[in-house]
């Protein structure tokens, strides 16, 4: 009984040791403050206007994105330029 | 194997293989139950500590530990279901070929005997099987309830600290951010109209996953009721559903439609399988 006790507790060593130092798929999550950012046009350094649609820049013409948004949850379809 | 019927119509050795065979299962599922249990007690305060010390916000590392325990359980458990096909059941039916015919006296008084073995037999297999689904509860309820109630209160105040804070990158006006986000946002410059990009912190992307989890601990009376009673009452389960769903709404009011449409599915399910 002894010797099973002790075959636990280096089990549970061993698993302990694993979890412990076994790496996380995606890697370590670091906890990141509330920021906030602004993607300015490169060609011309307008910032994006939000009634003109947020693909394309109003002013040059220069596109952001070639994706079609569609609705999401804080996007809308409407967001095309 | 046991054709050995003398002219009294007794097979002693049969009896005794009947013996000594249910008494080696006994004893084989005893020390299993042991090995379990001790596993058990020291596993359990490993867990928690894990638990406790687990800086992931997903707390993955005890998930890791917990389904490694579960594994070593599930092969004890396999072990038992693999002993039993080979000693007992096939034991069982090899011997019941070579009984004398049914309509005999000695027949029907051995297959008597051979019926109430198999019945201790797999009684005590039974318990086992108790012993074992408890054992898994107590390691799956072992690390207890995450506080999720007081992470979602402290990144409430939070975002009410930060939400005056931030100004917009082109034109250095103030923005209010209007509500609390759980995803990455564009957010209108009131001032120049430019759309600026509010990222959440990690803190607040975690509300939005864990918000489930929340609304069920915030309604996991109305689910306890329902399981009390007996009959199982529906509708207690009904209204537990929905109260679940609106708490859940609350917390993350942009996934009210999505949500919705769960519940939707949630409730046909439930009224399909149990209560046409």
């Amino acid at each position: 009984m002894a010797e099973e006790k002790k075959r636990i507790q280096a089990y549970l060593e061993q698993l302990k040791n694993k979890v412990e130092t076994q790496e996380n798929y995606g890697g370590e999550i670091t906890n990141e403050e509330a920021r906030m950012d602004i993607r300015d046009c490169p060609e011309c350094g307008a910032g994006r206007a939000y009634h003109k649609g947020l693909t394309a820049c109003a002013y040059c013409g220069f596109v952001f994105m070639d994706t079609k948004l569609t609705d999401g949850v804080n996007i809308r379809k409407e967001n095309n330029s | 194997m046991f054709n050995l019927f003398n002219k009294k119509n007794e097979n002693l050795a049969l009896i005794e293989e009947m013996r000594t065979r249910q008494e080696r299962w006994f004893v084989f599922l005893e020390k299993l139950e042991a090995r379990m249990e001790e596993m058990n007690t020291a596993a359990v305060p490993e867990l928690q500590k894990v638990f406790r010390q687990d800086t992931d916000p997903y707390k993955r590392a005890h998930i890791h530990m917990l389904s490694g325990l579960l594994g070593q359980i599930n092969q004890m458990r396999n072990k038992a279901n693999e002993v039993k096909e080979e000693n007992i059941v096939c034991f069982m039916q090899e011997a019941e070929a070579s009984l004398p015919s049914i309509i005999s006296s000695a027949g029907s008084e051995y297959r008597r005997k051979l019926y109430t073995f198999r019945m201790a037999c797999l009684d005590r297999h039974n318990v086992f099987e108790d012993k074992i689904n408890h054992a898994i509860s107590l390691l799956q309820g072992a690390a207890g309830e995450q506080d999720l109630e007081s992470a979602y209160q402290e990144e409430l105040a939070a975002f009410e600290r930060i939400r005056d804070k931030f100004s917009c990158k082109q034109c250095g006006g103030n923005i209010t951010i209007p509500r609390m986000f759980f995803i990455d946002t564009y957010i209108t410059c009131p001032f120049c109209q430019s759309q600026n990009t509010f990222s959440p912190s990690t803190g607040a992307r975690m509300v939005l996953h864990q918000a489930r989890s929340l609304a069920e601990q915030r309604t996991a009376h109305l689910l306890r009721s329902y399981e009390a009673s007996n009959p199982k009452n529906p509708d207690l389960y009904r209204h537990y559903l929905r109260c679940m769903f609106d708490e859940w709404n609350k917390i993350v009011p942009d996934m009210v439609v999505e949500n919705e449409k769960f519940y939707e599915r949630l409730i046909n399910e439930y009224n399909i399988n149990h209560h046409p």
